[in-house]
């Protein structure tokens, strides 16, 4: 790991002010990721500036909008009554992320920011269009089980990792941010960016710019929401396939519907098509159907994670079938 | 080796060293409503960013200064400059929990910290449970229930079943298994360590 | 029988592993030390063209980068029980024989120098295209010369016309991907001279073996070096041989005249202490209409480097487990540009779980229950040679674990149990693995005036329970409390013992302790009957009884002495010491049983109890080996289920060299594990209680009973380990 210089303050102006001020510098929430990302080069940023100290961490309601703190930490969140109650996808989601000590210390702020697990991205030995634009991407002709069958480019297909920004992306968040040209909020589905020619680009961010909070509305189906996750062992592993679903259903049909997938894209991946074939019909196999096969509709498979397209769908209908009560 | 040793032919000399207790500021409490609408300060009494600092770590009770580079991760400090070996490397990437530790009596992976992130904060490690000669009940029900073999995962894994009881997620075996699973056992004492931490959990005085 | 050995006593460790008191080899602290880090080739085939240093030079701290060029000279060691199976040695010369070879290796005052100066070293490589994938060089497989376990191909009797004579025939193939140890403990070295004596603490299961290895590799006489390893935190096997970059850290801490210490990052662990091979099996049975086995033809094909061909992958099973009055056996290489295969836990669960995967399709075949295929083809003999094993109690195995798993209620047919949509499998397996025919133990014992002993032997706690057992071995032989022995490993300087591994140590180093202890204990009671202050005296020797301390005249119990007041009065320490006598061949063996619940639309696979009998000989005590037990059941979850070692074919390079995409079982992975054992001593290892080797064969068969009940929970049988979600719902299979 390079030495850097590290700052700590309780300011938020102060943070944004010190990253903006240097090309090389980051923010360090909980450190479980970027502190990864250091010791494998990955990263190296020459400024490393802390906000765990700053006042971002509380959780609550306000005007029907859920609002966390970028520094709210995962455990504390997926454990607080109000996101139990009234928003389970988001506590349900934090819950299979990770390890009890990891969430005991990475931020929301941090997660959202987590980098892809895309092997040859953290693997200074291989090439990287995301790491290091251009050296190109070995895994489109790889060892690919775990990549995206949506959202990827010939530049990139790495799958993006963060179990709470798909279940944010289900429910509409909007993420707001300080920067150096003052505060924004972003819409969660034009946070994450497609790779495209670009994969180095990963969100909307600008240089200096820090999340301070997650704001959520609370929704009609956000109170049902659910997250199913999938993957190789029983827990502490990064999705192969997850779904976050929210639904409302009235009179025998759904009224609302929002589904939101992980391990699949290259960014946390809401399926418009899905949510169409379900909208205003009943919960049928039928129906249930008709929205797999509009999830997976121009998915792009491929040598190693062609699975991924019937386990998608797969994970889609069970989830389902509970919102109908049977399975 | 002390921590004097560590650096005396690094740049330290060349560059700043920061007393990094100084650039800490206690939050106080803030309404929801300002999570929004963050206050840009009038002016900045910013501490300057430094390479290298001297921070305070208190460690199983006793007070522990050491300088550091930026860099180096609280389970490098501890180890490699105050001689506390209990917290254990097995991965250095938050992978397998052998260098679990309190902080501020919550656990976290050591490697994914940094040295000066924990500045002025309580460390428990595994040397600072038992009270002399007295065992803390999770170390004897370890020992009790053989919930290790070589050992090298045990100091992670009996921090992490600590924090665990005081979490309260013991409430049934399944339920121990998913919240100890943050910390790998290669020699598969898996079952063991589920009946230590059940054992533990209902000794009750923790 | 004595009261000690066999009792679970606790392990003696335990306070020091609970507390943070061990000391494992990357704790010890050694002033003044220096750190090293390596750097690794990123090319797979080919050679170095020019590596500049220039920046990590000049980066703070760093004290030498020392490549191909610079790196002192070092001799193959060629002794095998120096356990250098490698037949190079990196950083001699520009040549690269796979990824993540060492091309340098940074010396810095700090760990942080180090890592960051190795990051600024610069190679640049000659690169030719590697072969890394062996289903892609099936067609250059071989079979080599004879290895460490002997020849790589057997024939018994005629295999063709075993299959000709059958009356049902299959014919299948298996394959199991590339496997890593993982031990927690990442291998570390700390290497001290002193003047011209070296003191080497190291992550070692074979101290005696580190220790020979650097003698010849620097040529430093062996009284010269000592090496150190009171606590090993795992090995699996990584740690049994010796790797280069021990030797490299030896050598440059002589270089450098100061402590070098090197501790291996988790990703540099996949290259640097061999691994498991990707193997590929056939197996062709041959039986009659009753289940009687004809034929086994039965061809492993392994990876191995491109610049050795040791095979560790053995056969066993096949030779050994079942009568079958034919058999043929080939184990193939095939040479690939990735490192050197080495032993891990269970070299033989590669070919049990072909051939107890095998039999359960044979069983279905045959229509037959596959406990009865197993006892219709008992064997009480090694059939491979005849002879009688030392015992072998498996009849008793397979009915004690029937019973216990509740095996008569499983319906055999696929897919007929289930709980709603969840399917229910039950699978079952012998388990098997040969202990012993290894060079043993010598041992020494001290008897203090105090009436205390310090018994020692150069062996190893790799966390079975070295410490604890041996204590209670010695305390029996002697005649002493538990509490006056202590017992002492993890030293050259103490009598040998060959590498902790294959199952070893409890046979070969109880025997070696029984031996040394029971001498002295003699010793003792000579002293004390010649003695004419003693009550004792002048009472023949054989007649004397020693308990808990206390000598006493067997037919008249009042009439005693105690060790403390022999040995007081002889006015120096009793000692004994005994060589080393190679421990007895053996066969330890078990039946095991695993229940999975299958959710078929989802492919999640979870094993939800497992249930092993083993025929262990004596158990010395069951506290520690029920443990094992256990271990080896969860490697068999992670072996069948979800470790997997990868390799991008393009790049030559392992994509997942780390414990997030390698993975090993988390405890939620795991279920209750139910542990029985015979518990009968086995006469040919009388001088170790009976005792018989055993942490080998846990893993065993367990892995084929998961694959088993997989079968059996869903009607699909797959061949290509891990069974992870992709393949259960593979093809298409119904939700």
């Amino acid at each position: 790991m390079k030495l850097f210089d590290y700052a700590r303050t309780s300011r938020v102006s102060d943070a944004v002010g010190l990253v903006a001020g240097h090309p090389g510098g980051a923010f360090i929430g909980g450190g479980t990721e970027l502190t990864n990302l250091m010791k494998d080069g990955v990263l190296a940023p020459d400024l490393v500036v802390d906000v765990g100290a700053l006042a971002l961490a509380d959780i609550g309601v306000r005007k029907g909008q859920l609002l966390i703190g970028a520094t709210a930490r995962m455990g504390d969140v997926a454990e607080h009554p109000v996101v139990r109650e009234r928003f389970p996808v988001i506590s349900e989601a934090l819950l299979a992320s990770a390890s009890p000590q990891v969430r005991n210390r990475a931020t929301i702020g941090g997660n959202l920011m987590q980098r892809t697990r895309c092997w040859y991205y953290r693997d200074v030995g291989s090439a990287c269009n995301k790491r290091e634009p251009g050296s190109g991407c070995p895994a489109i002709g790889g060892q690919n089980r775990w990549h995206a069958i949506h959202g990827g480019s010939d530049h990139c297909i790495a799958v993006h990792p963060s179990d709470l920004a798909v279940s944010l992306t289900a429910l509409d968040a909007t993420v707001l941010t300080l920067g150096p040209d003052g505060r924004r909020s972003i819409p969660i589905g034009d946070f994450y960016r497609l790779p495209g020619s670009t994969p180095d680009q990963e969100t909307a961010l600008r240089h200096g710019e820090l999340i301070t909070a997650v704001e959520i509305p609370e929704s009609g189906p956000a109170a049902g929401s659910r997250y199913l996750k999938l993957r190789d062992r029983a827990t502490f592993e990064f999705a192969v396939v997850s779904v976050a679903a929210a639904l409302i259903q009235a009179g025998g049909v759904v009224t609302d519907v929002r589904l939101a997938f992980g391990g699949i894209a290259t960014r946390p991946w809401r399926s418009a098509g899905a949510e169409e074939a379900l909208r205003g019909h009943p919960l049928t196999q039928a129906t249930i159907a008709a929205a797999g096969r509009a999830l997976v509709d121009g998915a792009q498979p491929r040598e190693h994670n062609a699975f991924k397209v019937e386990l998608v769908q797969r994970a889609l209908a069970d989830i389902l079938e509970d919102f109908g009560g049977r399975k | 080796m002390a921590d004097s040793d560590a650096l005396s032919t690094g740049e330290r000399s060349r560059r700043n060293v920061l007393k990094a207790g100084a650039a800490v500021a206690v939050s106080g409490g803030v309404a929801p409503l300002a999570l929004a609408h963050p206050a840009v300060a009038a002016e900045s009494a910013l501490p300057p960013p430094a390479s290298t600092a001297e921070v305070t770590l208190r460690v199983n009770g006793v007070r522990r200064n050491v300088t550091v580079e930026s860099r180096v991760t609280l389970l490098d400090a501890l180890r490699e400059r105050l001689g506390v070996t209990g917290p254990k490397k097995g991965c250095d990437r938050g992978e397998c929990g052998a260098c679990t530790v309190l902080v501020e009596g919550q656990r976290v992976k050591s490697c994914m910290t940094l040295a000066v992130m924990e500045d002025n904060r309580d460390i428990t490690t595994v040397e600072g449970l038992a009270r002399g000669d007295e065992l803390h009940p999770v170390q004897a029900a370890f020992i009790q229930r053989d919930a290790f073999q070589c050992g090298f995962c045990t100091s992670g894994q009996i921090m992490s079943a600590v924090a665990c009881i005081k979490e309260g997620h013991t409430g049934s075996h399944a339920e121990i298994r998913d919240w100890m699973s943050g910390n790998l056992c290669r020699c598969g004492c898996y079952p063991n360590i589920v009946e230590a931490v059940r054992d533990a959990a209902k000794g009750g005085k923790l | 029988m004595s009261p000690i050995v066999g009792s679970p006593v606790a392990r003696i460790d335990g306070r020091a592993k609970v507390t943070g008191a061990a000391t494992y080899t990357a704790d010890t602290q050694v002033s003044g030390a220096l750190y090293g880090y390596l750097v690794l080739s990123t090319i797979a085939n080919g050679r170095i063209t020019g590596i500049t240093t220039q920046d990590a030079e000049r980066s703070p701290g760093v004290v030498g980068i020392f490549t191909h060029q610079n790196m002192p000279r070092l001799a193959v060691p060629t002794s095998q029980l120096a356990a250098y199976w490698k037949r190079v040695i990196p950083l001699q010369n520009a040549d690269i024989h796979h990824s993540g070879q060492p091309v340098a290796y940074v010396v810095a005052q700090t760990l942080e120098q180090a890592q960051h100066a190795a990051s600024l070293v610069n190679v640049t490589y000659d690169a030719r295209t590697p072969q890394t994938s062996l289903s892609g060089a099936m067609d250059e497989a071989y079979v080599p010369d004879p290895g460490l376990e002997g020849p790589n191909e057997v024939t018994r009797g005629d295999t063709e016309a075993g299959l000709a004579q059958a009356d049902v025939r299959i014919d299948v193939s298996y394959t199991t991907p590339m496997h890593h140890h993982n031990a927690l403990e990442p291998s570390a070295t700390t290497a001290v001279w002193d003047g011209d004596r070296l003191t080497v603490h190291e992550t070692a299961q074979g101290i005696n073996a580190t220790r020979l290895s650097l003698s010849e590799a620097l040529d430093v006489p062996l009284a010269n070096i000592r090496v150190l390893s009171p606590f090993l935190g795992g090995g699996f096997g990584a740690k049994g041989p010796v790797w280069p970059h021990t030797m490299f850290t030896a050598a440059l801490a002589r270089h450098l005249r100061h402590p070098v210490k090197l501790v291996l990052s988790r990703a540099q662990a996949y290259t640097s202490n061999g691994h498991r091979p990707e193997a590929h099996q056939r197996f062709r049975l041959g039986a009659k209409r009753d289940g009687t086995l004809t034929a086994i033809d039965h061809i492993t094909t392994s990876q191995v480097s491109r610049t050795e061909d040791l095979l560790f992958n053995t056969s066993e099973p096949t030779r050994m487990l079942y009568a079958c009055p034919n058999v043929h056996v080939a184990q193939r290489a095939v040479k690939l540009h990735l490192p050197a295969p080495s032993n891990m836990r269970s070299p033989e669960v590669v070919a049990a779980h072909g051939l107890e995967t095998a039999l359960d399709e044979l069983s279905y075949e045959l229509d037959m229950d596959p406990i009865k295929l197993r006892l219709r083809n008992y064997t009480s003999v090694n059939p491979d040679n005849g002879a009688a094993f030392g015992s072998k109690h498996l009849q008793e195995c397979y009915r004690r674990g029937a019973d216990a798993f509740g095996w008569s209620k499983r319906d055999p047919r696929p897919r007929s149990m289930r709980d709603g949509d969840t399917l229910i499998g039950l699978g079952m397996a012998s388990a098997a693995h040969t202990a012993g025919g290894r060079p043993g133990a010598g041992a020494r014992v001290v008897i203090s005036a105090n009436g205390k002993a310090v018994v020692q032997v150069a062996t190893h706690d790799i966390g079975t329970g070295t410490y604890t057992v041996m204590s209670q071995v010695a305390a029996d032989s002697l005649g002493l409390d538990l509490d006056d022995v202590d017992f002492e490993l993890g030293d050259t300087d103490y009598p040998f013992a060959f590498v902790s591994a294959a199952s070893a140590t409890a046979p070969g180093v109880s025997a070696a302790v029984n031996r040394a202890c029971t001498t002295a204990r003699r010793s003792v009671i000579d002293i004390a009957v010649a003695d004419p202050r003693s009550p004792l005296h002048g009472i023949p020797a054989d007649q004397i009884t020693v308990e808990a301390g206390i000598l006493y005249d067997t037919d008249r119990p009042k009439l005693r002495d105690t060790i403390r007041a022999v040995v007081t009065r002889h006015g120096e320490p009793v000692e004994a010491t005994t060589n080393p006598v190679p421990i007895p061949p053996g066969y330890t063996t078990g039946a095991v049983f695993a229940e999975v619940r299958v959710d078929p639309r989802l492919g999640q696979v979870r094993v939800t109890r497992m249930h092993g009998i083993f025929d262990a000989g004596r158990v010395l005590n069951r506290r520690t080996l029920r443990s094992q037990a256990i271990g080896g059941a969860v490697w068999a979850v992670g072996f069948t289920l979800s470790e997997h070692t990868m390799v991008d074919h393009h790049l030559g390079r392992i994509v997942n060299p780390n414990l997030s995409g390698y993975l090993v079982p988390v405890n939620a992975d795991i279920p209750e594990i139910h542990i029985g054992f015979v518990d009968k001593p086995d006469p040919a290892n009388r001088e170790a209680f009976g005792a018989r080797g055993f942490g080998e064969t846990p893993m065993t068969g367990m892995t084929a009973a998961i694959g088993n009940a997989v079968y059996h929970a869903t009607g699909r049988r797959i061949r290509d380990l891990p069974i992870t979600l992709d393949k259960i719902i593979g093809d298409g299979e119904a939700g």
